[in-house]
């Protein structure tokens, strides 16, 4: 799963190199407001919808973290995002 | 008056009925009055009273407000970062003051002067100077923090320079005058005579928009700042009226058009604008619990109106807690928000070039207090009889001179 969120955060960082447990907003590389974009490509790349206790930015400041939350939430069996999802 | 249905093309979660309530006045002055209509936890239309007039786009009107602002955005849950420690941050023994605006306007303390403006004097005028002298002690307890008096009117520009127009066009209130030319003058007095009251072509005589009415205090700070270097950490505090355009979402002293606001602007490093921020809030609550009020802390967000993206935004800040509410009670089930504790990274900074010594934006945070509601608040869970106040408000109301 790592792979996936590695090439796109490689689009949005300028070439920086990153480590996967390398926290993105603390260390600048990434404006708060990209949130929103991450959490759309997680829901589309793994076909899970963000909801709930999930919505936390623990989930989204590293690589690791992110695989985390979308293995968690797919092995979860949470289906496809609802009609009302941000898709 | 006509009803009319708006069937929602994809129902939305219940969970979004505070954001699409809060936008509806906004979507038409037409609209009167509204209900939502909900089922097995989802909203699948909204019914809207309206005028006789009602344009009949007005369903588009609301579906494309949905489409916007409400269908993207996600379900957050309540976060509460502080509960007071009377009735442990729940109502359920709050006696019941009645409606108390309406208490407040038989006793004559109070008076509805427009809409979203209201009139008061005393017990209210002393708990309001009380309570700003109190809050403004912990800003300026703070280092190196100023206290500023501000005019009330604002160039327009400083809120374009922010974009500020992009995100709350609904709440904007500009100020015009007669544009000063001899030849408009004539021809507004001719029209005056000739109909014998403003005439409704006013605003063609009207041409400057320099000026609006400030929503809030910090953006007179900025504009006070801008294009300066900051040497060390900053606080700066104001009180003033504020003006936001609240539709028909005025209400009594809970949510005026026209209101004053206790401002606290943090200026500097992010860490000392975090932890700043953090400390008035801090500071905030125990003030609260020292007023014997009941209510709670929590995260929010602004309420952007139809801008280019309004989900992206609201996600970033409930996710970056960059906002917390102070909500007060002001029934057993109602709470207003009193004051709100914000971090805008370096928004400001940049949008008005304020800089530390090495160039980089400053970053700035701010606290804002509406006094009305603070007092209002008091009042709901207290009630106009000073000798069952709290000890502390009444001794400290009656120490400031009222």
């Amino acid at each position: 799963m790592k792979d996936p969120i590695r090439s796109f955060l490689a689009q949005h960082i300028k070439g920086r190199t990153i480590q996967d447990d390398d926290d993105i907003f603390a260390l600048g590389l990434v404006s708060s407001l990209f949130t929103m974009q991450l959490v759309l490509f997680l829901e589309q790349e793994f076909d899970f919808e963000v909801s709930g206790d999930d919505l936390d930015i623990a989930n989204f400041r590293t690589v690791n973290a992110m695989a985390a939350l979308a293995e968690r939430s797919v092995s979860a069996g949470q289906g496809p995002a609802e009609e009302f999802s941000s898709r | 008056m006509p009803i009319v249905t708006v069937a929602l093309s994809k129902p939305l979660p219940s969970g979004l009925a505070p954001e699409l309530r809060s936008r509806l006045f906004f979507v038409s002055p037409q609209i009167l009055d509204f209900s939502l209509v909900e089922a097995a936890g989802r909203i699948e239309a909204v019914i809207l009273t309206t005028a006789d007039d009602a344009a009949p786009d007005l369903a588009d009107k609301v579906r494309r407000v949905v489409a916007a602002d409400i269908a993207r955005q996600k379900v957050f849950k309540s976060k509460v970062v502080w509960r007071s420690e009377a009735g442990g941050g729940s109502a359920d023994t709050l006696s019941s003051q009645g409606d108390l605006f309406e208490s407040l306007v038989s006793a004559g303390v109070a008076y509805e002067a427009g809409e979203g403006q209201v009139g008061f004097g005393e017990p209210l005028i002393g708990l309001m100077h009380y309570f700003d002298r109190r809050i403004t002690q912990i800003a300026l307890a703070m280092p190196n923090a100023q206290e500023f008096q501000y005019p009330t009117l604002l160039p327009t520009s400083v809120l374009d320079a922010f974009g500020y127009f992009g995100s709350f066009p609904h709440f904007a209130m500009f100020v015009t005058r007669l544009h000063n030319d001899i030849d408009v003058y004539e021809s507004f007095r001719a029209d005056y005579a000739e109909h014998g009251r403003i005439p409704e072509t006013l605003f063609s005589h009207c041409g400057n928009h320099d000026y609006c009415l400030p929503p809030t205090m910090c953006y007179h700070t900025y504009h006070q700042l801008r294009d300066t270097t900051l040497p060390a950490d900053r606080v700066v505090t104001a009180k003033g009226k504020s003006f936001r355009f609240e539709a028909k979402y005025y209400r009594g002293m809970e949510r005026l058009w026209d209101f004053t606001i206790r401002e606290i602007v943090f200026l500097g490093s992010r860490e000392s604008v975090v932890e700043r921020r953090d400390a008035f809030m801090r500071s905030t609550f125990a003030l609260m619990d020292e007023f014997g009020l009941c209510g709670f802390g929590e995260v929010a967000n602004d309420p952007f109106f139809v801008t280019q993206d309004t989900a992206g935004k609201i996600l970033n800040q409930r996710m970056m807690e960059l906002k917390y509410e102070l909500r007060l009670f002001v029934d057993s089930a109602r709470t207003i928000a009193a004051g709100s504790f914000n971090f805008h990274e370096n928004f400001f900074g940049e949008s008005f070039r304020i800089r530390h010594p090495d160039e980089a934006a400053i970053t700035t945070g701010c606290v804002g207090i509406g006094l009305e509601r603070l007092v209002y608040a008091f009042l709901c869970q207290y009630g106009l009889d000073k000798s069952k106040w709290p000890d502390s408000v009444r001794t400290g109301v009656a120490a400031n001179g009222f």
